[in-house]
């Protein structure tokens, strides 16, 4: 690595604490660089080498001609698109048009629920206020799919009504997947409306508006930032989640997320499919790697107030 | 509150700078609790749409006699209806659309699963007890050997051929003509019907269902059965219903169970024999059953059979024990390796943090339900990657040996591949929150690098991170995408009579008693779904009170 220590110590990143002592004045010059500095590099290619290996084996595949793993060479020698092109023979496009309006649609709903409920809680004083906060957070620790059988029922019993909102419609999980609105992004939400200054709601107040209008021309957007981050938030939990789409959606192929869909990929037989999937597998990262990426410092806020993934 | 100071603002833009102040649709808004003509339009929008949505709801469900259905949607509606069109009751306002929602799909379905638990609910048995009777009869009705056959024309209600009412022209060997509908069968002569072949129309209402929509209605047709009363047929035919065999073809059949009301058994009127509806299921004295059923609550026999049969206590002790140490491995690997890395990479002196920091939370920002299945594919014993690249042909997904030890490894590695990413950021986050005069105090003190990071470091980061690590296990403890993702719950255990495998963890052993088992079992599931519920609460207190007590030492 060529490195220069008179460099090392770079001023791009502020937030840091400050080394407590200066290494340059102990000992020789290589091994105090290494024995201070050098090994935190080391640690750090391990580290990136651990967390992108599965990522680089699936680029590997998605543009390696064949389409089994066996075939694949750790360097690409022939790069080919023909897995993408593949991709339209088969139901991916739709499974990923039906998480895309499913997981997205649902998001920016709970989004705006959730955003109501917060401004209620932040914004408003009223009996069972501190019950209603305490009985959110207690309910989200019981989450959806504990209660997959009965929510399974339940939408059998609903289709026998109304076949639209029924057991194997998208309709349906969207509406099962509106139950998480209140939530952990209640309480996000309000942690971030407590902080705008009361003041504002007040002359708006005065100026004879109401409650509605405040919520909406005042709180809403001085609040976009952390909409933003809920909404993401909630759209990659419900991007990822396959538990309620597996038992919900039935075994129609058009009617799969892109959960449930690239499962069956793989399901049988692996190797025939492994290109595809592999350059599914891409195309269907994008979304969430692509919105963390770009917006790391608020979800990274974010998750630090209480949501968690594995 | 008074509305008088931006009274002409609102005027002005809801409909123009000549509408004077006060006018009767802006009292009645404000009356309504809206304080624009925006918003109260927008408010008569939707508790429209809303009251639509009722009225058809209702009209849907009167038919079915779903009175408690009916009650649910009334009730919401009543009151969405009542709180919007008050002045006052600002905060439900507010609360009502979420917590709506929140108690039909999340609430509900929670005590749901509780009730369910209490019941023997299976596939065979999820029907009402009047509909699991009127199944059984009607699967009854079979064509004995030798029965009157009938040719047949399907018929539909004249006018509407896409969406009428489906009937037969039936004509018996005799050449005795009969119109056959869902109310039942009457005579015919032939003077009844006018016209020839495809344009023959009967008695006036019906026509002969056109061949283009005969094909969209077929399985309609096939399944027609008329009902027979006695004496209507011709002299000797004995039938309970005429069922249609082929598209014109249809044959006198006879319904072999007959519902007792006074005891509740069905009874086969050919051979005697009574079903008996036993625990919802009905039964004959030899054992032999009846296909429909319906669920009566059985008590605590679910959980009796959790704990003491050996079918299911021998593997749900394995699962539940495994559960606790998938979730208490996963935490404790991910937040080594993501503490080591924060350790080591949070230092000023390093260039291009920033991107490292990016790099290693790819893990993490990718999709995890792909990340469980590239890893399935990356670990395939016989053309996965890293046995390709080991030269080995390790199974490290399927492996029976030691209660399957190597593909319980396997998916603690996956799992901490998955959190590494998610630990490095929390703690990364905490490192930099502890203030640097604390450290450099300790070192001046003589603190050795070992002494400071144990003896101070570590127990401040706990103290920010432990509430995080708390719901990361409770996160894992039901982590169902990794473990089915990757495994299936597989390798199987060899000997249990249910689909369970020694890395299935407690929610994805309840989710294939439910949806993969040869006989379903809800109940079960159910069981132990809400067992799951329990240990959850029970870690969750544990959890909250353990997190107060690192407060209060700092």
């Amino acid at each position: 690595m060529a490195l220069n220590p008179q460099q090392a110590g770079g001023t791009e990143i502020s937030d840091a604490a400050p080394p407590t002592f200066d290494y340059k004045q102990q000992g020789p010059k290589g091994a105090r660089w290494w024995r201070y500095v050098g090994w935190r590099y080391l640690v750090g290619l391990v580290g990136i080498a651990f967390a992108l290996m599965p990522a680089y084996f699936v680029l590997l595949a998605a543009l390696s001609p064949t389409s089994t793993l066996q075939g694949s060479q750790m360097v690409p020698r022939d790069i080919t698109f023909d897995n993408f092109a593949a991709l339209n023979e088969t139901f991916f496009w739709t499974w990923l048009r039906n998480s895309l309006l499913v997981a997205g649609g649902a998001a920016i709903v709970n989004m705006f629920l959730s955003a109501m409920a917060a401004y209620a809680f932040a914004r408003l004083r009223f009996a069972g206020r501190r019950v209603g906060l305490l009985t959110i957070l207690l309910v989200q620790m019981f989450p959806q799919l504990l209660a997959n059988v009965a929510i399974f029922l339940m939408l059998v019993n609903i289709g026998q009504y109304f076949p639209a909102i029924g057991f194997g419609t998208l309709l349906g999980l969207f509406l099962v997947y509106l139950g998480g609105a209140l939530g952990a992004n209640t309480w996000l939400m309000k942690g971030f409306f407590d902080t705008i200054p009361r003041e504002l709601d007040e002359s708006a107040k005065v100026d004879g508006a109401t409650h509605g209008q405040i919520f909406v021309k005042i709180i809403l957007p001085l609040a976009l930032p952390i909409l933003v981050v809920a909404g993401l938030l909630s759209f990659i939990t419900l991007f990822n989640e396959f538990v309620l789409a597996s038992v919900l959606l039935g075994q129609a192929d058009a009617n799969q997320t892109l959960a449930t869909g690239l499962t069956r990929f793989i399901g049988d037989a692996f190797a025939q499919r492994w290109g595809p999937f592999a350059a599914g597998a891409l195309i269907g990262s994008l979304p969430t790697l692509l919105l963390f990426l770009f917006l790391q410092r608020y979800i990274v806020s974010g998750l630090t107030a209480g949501a968690a993934k594995g | 509150m008074s509305s008088e100071p931006d009274l002409t603002t609102r005027a002005g833009k809801a409909g123009g700078p000549s509408r004077p102040p006060g006018t009767y649709a802006d009292k009645l808004a404000e009356r309504l609790g809206s304080g624009s003509l925006i918003g109260f339009v927008g408010k008569l929008i939707f508790l429209g749409v809303v009251n639509a949505g009722w009225l058809y709801a209702v009209l849907t469900l009167l038919p079915f006699g779903a009175w408690l259905p009916i009650a649910v949607v009334t009730i919401a509606t009543a009151a969405l209806d009542f709180i919007y069109l008050s002045r006052y009751r600002v905060p439900l306002k507010f609360l009502i659309p979420g917590t709506l929602v929140l108690l039909v799909f999340q609430v509900y379905p929670v005590l749901y699963t509780g009730y369910i638990g209490f019941t023997n609910y299976r596939p065979g048995n999820n029907l009402t007890q009047e509909q699991a009777i009127d199944r059984n009869l009607r699967d009854s009705v079979s064509v004995p050997e030798g029965a009157t056959r009938y040719a047949s024309v399907p018929l539909v209600e004249a006018g509407s051929p896409e969406a009428g009412e489906l009937a037969l022209l039936l004509t018996d060997p005799d050449g005795e003509l009969f119109l056959g509908s869902e109310d039942g069968l009457e005579s015919i002569t032939e003077a009844q019907i006018e016209g020839e072949g495809a344009e023959r129309v009967v008695d006036g209402r019906f026509e002969v269902l056109p061949l283009r929509i005969a094909q969209d209605r077929q399985d309609e047709v096939l399944a027609l059965s008329i009902p027979v009363e006695e004496g209507e047929l011709a002299e000797g035919v004995q039938a309970d219903a005429i069922s249609v065999q082929t598209f014109n073809s249809a044959a006198a059949a006879v319904q072999a169970l007959e519902y007792d009301e006074a005891t509740g058994n069905l009874v086969d009127t050919t051979d005697g024999t009574v079903y008996e509806p036993i625990q919802g299921t009905f039964t004959a004295e030899d054992g032999s059953t009846l296909r429909a059923g319906f669920p009566v609550v059985v008590g605590f026999s679910n959980y009796q059979r959790v704990l003491t049969s050996p079918a299911i206590q021998g593997p749900f002790i394995r699962v539940f024990l495994w559960t606790f140490a998938f979730a208490i491995l996963t935490v404790l690997f991910s937040f080594v390796v993501g503490l080591g890395l924060a350790l080591a990479l949070d230092d000023k002196r390093l260039k291009l943090r920033r991107t490292t920091r990016s790099l290693l939370l790819i893990p993490y920002a990718l999709p995890s339900f792909m990340t469980a299945l590239i890893w399935q594919g990356l670990m395939n014993t016989s053309f996965g990657q890293i046995n390709r690249m080991l030269g080995t042909n390790i199974p490290w997904l399927t492996s029976q040996a030691y209660a399957g030890a190597l593909p319980k490894f396997s998916v603690v590695l996956v799992n901490t591949w998955l959190g590494f990413g998610y630990m490095f950021l929390i703690t990364t986050g905490a490192l930099q929150a502890i203030p640097s005069e604390v450290k450099e105090a300790a070192n001046v003190d003589g603190a050795s690098g070992w002494q400071t990071f144990r003896q101070i470091t570590l127990p401040l980061l706990l103290v920010a991170v432990g509430p995080l690590l708390i719901a990361s296990f409770a996160f894992n403890f039901n982590n169902f995408n990794t473990v089915y993702l990757l495994t299936g719950g597989g390798p199987p255990i060899f000997g249990a009579p249910i689909p369970v495998g020694h890395t299935d963890i407690l929610i994805s052993f309840s989710y294939r008693l439910a949806f993969e088992a040869a006989r379903p079992d809800y109940g079960l599931a159910a069981a132990i779904s809400t067992i799951i519920f329990f240990l959850v609460a029970i870690f969750s207190y544990i959890g909250f009170r353990r997190t107060a007590t690192l407060e209060e030492i700092n």
